[in-house]
């Protein structure tokens, strides 16, 4: 019996050993933050510099995770739901929505008026992602707007002016098929990537085909607005064939990699292709200009889909600490240095900054120009859970997609749209 | 007073050995498996409580366009991807059986896809494949066989059978491999008699290699088709399901809907909606092996 007794005591220490522990929640003293990983990794190291120089004088050990835009839900998602959110979370475009419904975000309106005293006020489109209920439940930190890229060598060569309107890119593209220049120059990519989603709701809005009222309720996309823009960027692929079908399959790095390789002559991105050329000192860096995003027979009612925000999850066990964190990085010694390290990437979301004399480039007033004129995810109304589900759904792109290769017509392709519309918004009520 | 006899304790320290792996197969593999099963009966978004509803999200699928699309791309994914594995591992095991030199050499770099990260693969296809810089249009163009680049990726049929493609390319060596080690189990005598009974290759293959080693043939399908079937990586890194949704599969759709839209229930039920399949499947392999034991 007693070499039982010993077999079975070791085994019970095995299993203790071998199974693993949750890790315990970051005590008073440690502060975790997550961050995104972006396509400019000598601003990351001054985030992260900035972010540890803060945690030292606040007497702090600070731990840092990033994720990619890719796996960022993936990451979120099991936080979530194991009630293990770090303390500080930088959250995108429809993160403090969806958490804060949730109630798992703090009031940061404390911080948000701190910031403004350092950074002058809140831009007005800003606050649609981040304030609900007359309470910020996050700090906005940096848009990254999406701009139009194109190709002024080209323009040149086919006698083109820059574009100005959906309508434009189309004719011009196709002047520029026709003078055997490039075969496929239209490189706006509907697919299930940034590039796809955020340039889809700029089209959708500019030609007056929101779902929503401004209070956020649904009310379905306009057929007649929806069908007209449906009609403008799928000729592009049906009729002009001045975009191939690639792009619809394209990842969110392949039109920059199709840009720089000379073969598009249009492409929806962020600043990013400026930093990569910059930084390569690529040949067609001179050839290489941006523009504001096209407009419709609405205006230009441009989306803000990349922007970051400061978030305090109430899972963490040191709010004040992780507060008084995102007050320092935010602090404008501190945050101009990001931004002037950013390539232009990173755009502020407060008034000061903006009126920074790096921004006094034509490039850098087009980027400006852009995420003033931008609309959080889910206008003319608030950003919500639903909105929110509209976008990572792929709802827009896909209605798109379903007349350009299911050969639906618009018109079916706009009733299927409403009706996933309907259905999320019916389903995610906001609290 | 020892009140347990020899037996007992044998008995008592048999479930002791077994009990860890006992909860770590419940914990790492009868948990989540019955955890996914509720959560696929419930209306279960991210961050809030799960609501049991019965079968209303496998109801939703059905009655969803999207998803009979998604579920017939996953069939034509797994079918086409298996029949061609089949095929080619057959015939690597084949011409590696006969082969004398090098055979290990051949054998090793035959083995490479396999071993390669899937991720890596995904990607040296999507870059072969790009309709501008790929290699393969490259090849095209300048040797005349075609005028513009093919839409390897933008076609909806050409992309299917290009994420196909792919995925053979990583699996085949699992096939060959396999074969090859069951044809090497093989008796030679069989052969032999067979060449004096005048025996061709072909009758050779037909009558001898391929009975003897179906079960292999039957197991090694078996498992490929369940991994081909939960494939991920290949199609998402190529295609993210475009163009459209042609190549949407089971599991990207289920990405979809699980993490970037935060519907737990209705991902899992996506997910689920394979089983059945797989375990008529199973059973039927299970029981034809069994019987050819008998």
């Amino acid at each position: 019996m007693g070499t039982l007794a010993k077999k079975l005591a070791v085994l019970i220490a095995l299993t203790t050993v071998l199974v693993p522990m949750p890790e315990p929640p970051a005590a008073a003293g440690k502060l975790s933050l997550w961050r995104l990983k972006t396509y400019i990794p000598p601003a990351d190291k001054i985030l992260d510099t900035n972010a540890q120089e803060c945690a030292k004088k606040a007497g702090v050990e600070l731990a840092i995770q990033t994720y990619t835009f890719d796996d960022m839900w993936t990451k979120f998602t099991a936080a979530i739901e194991s009630k293990t959110l770090p303390d500080i979370a930088e959250l995108d475009a429809v993160g403090p929505a969806r958490l804060a419904n949730l109630g798992r975000l703090a009031d940061v309106s404390d911080v948000v008026a701190a910031a403004a005293k350092e950074l002058g006020t809140i831009l007005p489109n800003a606050d649609g992602a981040v304030k609900f209920g007359g309470k910020y439940y996050a700090v906005p930190h940096y848009a990254i707007p999406l701009v139009l890229f194109y190709r002024p060598d080209i323009l040149t060569k086919v006698g083109a002016e820059a574009p100005d309107t959906w309508e434009d890119i189309q004719k011009v593209s196709e002047k520029v098929k026709k003078a055997g220049v490039q075969e496929y120059p239209n490189g706006f990519p509907w697919n299930r990537t940034g590039d796809g989603y955020d340039p889809a709701m700029s089209l959708f809005w500019s030609y007056g085909a929101a779902w929503v009222d401004k209070s956020g309720k649904f009310t379905g996309i306009p057929k007649a607005a929806g069908v007209e823009a449906l009609k403008v960027v799928t000729r592009a692929y049906l009729a002009d064939k001045t975009s191939a079908f690639d792009y619809l399959s394209w990842s969110g790095a392949t039109n920059n990699e199709a840009f720089m390789a000379g073969k598009i002559t249009f492409t929806p991105n962020g600043p990013s292709i400026l930093y990569q050329e910059e930084s390569t000192q690529h040949p067609l860096l001179k050839d290489t200009a941006i523009k504001v995003m096209p407009k419709g027979p609405a205006g230009r009612n441009l989306a803000l889909t990349f922007v970051m925000n400061w978030a305090v999850p109430t899972d963490g066990k040191s709010p004040k600490e992780a507060k008084a964190l995102i007050g320092c990085v935010m602090a404008r010694e501190n945050f101009v240095k990001y931004m002037s390290g950013s390539f232009r990437q990173m755009v502020p979301l407060f008034a000061k900054p903006l009126d920074d004399p790096y921004w006094n480039t034509p490039g850098g007033k087009i980027i400006v120009d852009t995420v003033k004129q931008g609309h959080p995810v889910g206008w003319p109304g608030p950003t919500t859970p639903a909105a929110a589900e509209v976008v990572s759904g792929n709802v827009l792109t896909d209605m798109i997609t379903r007349v350009i290769v299911d050969k639906v017509t618009p018109e079916a392709a706009i009733d299927e749209a409403n009706k996933r519309i309907k259905e999320i918004y019916d389903r995610l009520p906001v609290k | 007073m020892n009140v347990l006899t020899d037996r007992h304790r044998e008995r008592l320290l048999g479930y002791a050995l077994i009990a860890p792996v006992a909860m770590f197969l419940g914990a790492l593999v009868a948990y989540p498996f019955l955890s996914a099963i509720y959560l696929s009966l419930t209306e279960k978004t991210v961050g809030y409580p799960a609501h049991f509803v019965g079968l209303r999200n496998y109801e939703a699928l059905l009655e969803s366009g999207r998803f009979r699309i998604v579920a017939w791309n996953s069939a034509a994914f797994t079918v086409g991807s298996i029949v061609v594995k089949l095929v080619i591992g057959m015939a690597m095991a084949l011409a590696l059986h006969n082969v004398v030199r090098g055979n290990q050499f051949i054998r090793g770099i035959l083995l490479l896809p396999w071993v390669i990260p899937t991720v890596v693969i995904a990607l040296t296809w999507k870059w072969l494949m790009d309709l501008f810089r790929g290699l393969i249009n490259v090849a095209l163009i300048d040797v005349g066989a075609v005028r513009s680049g093919v839409h390897w990726l933008g076609d909806p049929t050409l992309a299917m059978a290009s994420v196909i493609t792919a995925n053979v390319w990583r699996g085949f060596p699992f096939f060959g491999v396999s074969f090859l080690a069951a044809m090497q189990t093989v008796p030679q005598e069989l052969y032999d008699a067979a060449a004096v009974d005048g025996a061709g290759s072909w009758e050779k293959f037909w009558r001898i290699t391929l009975p003897s080693i179906k079960g292999v043939v039957a197991v090694v399908t078996l498992l490929s088709t369940i991994v081909t079937l939960n494939d991920f990586n290949i199609v998402y890194i190529m295609t993210r399901g475009g163009p459209g949704a042609a190549t949407h599969i089971f599991a990207t759709y289920s990405y979809e809907l699980g993490i970037m839209s935060q519907r737990w229930g209705l991902a899992m039920a996506a997910s689920m909606a394979s089983l059945p399949l797989v375990a008529l499947l199973i059973v039927a392999v299970v029981r034809y092996l069994h019987r050819e034991e008998e």
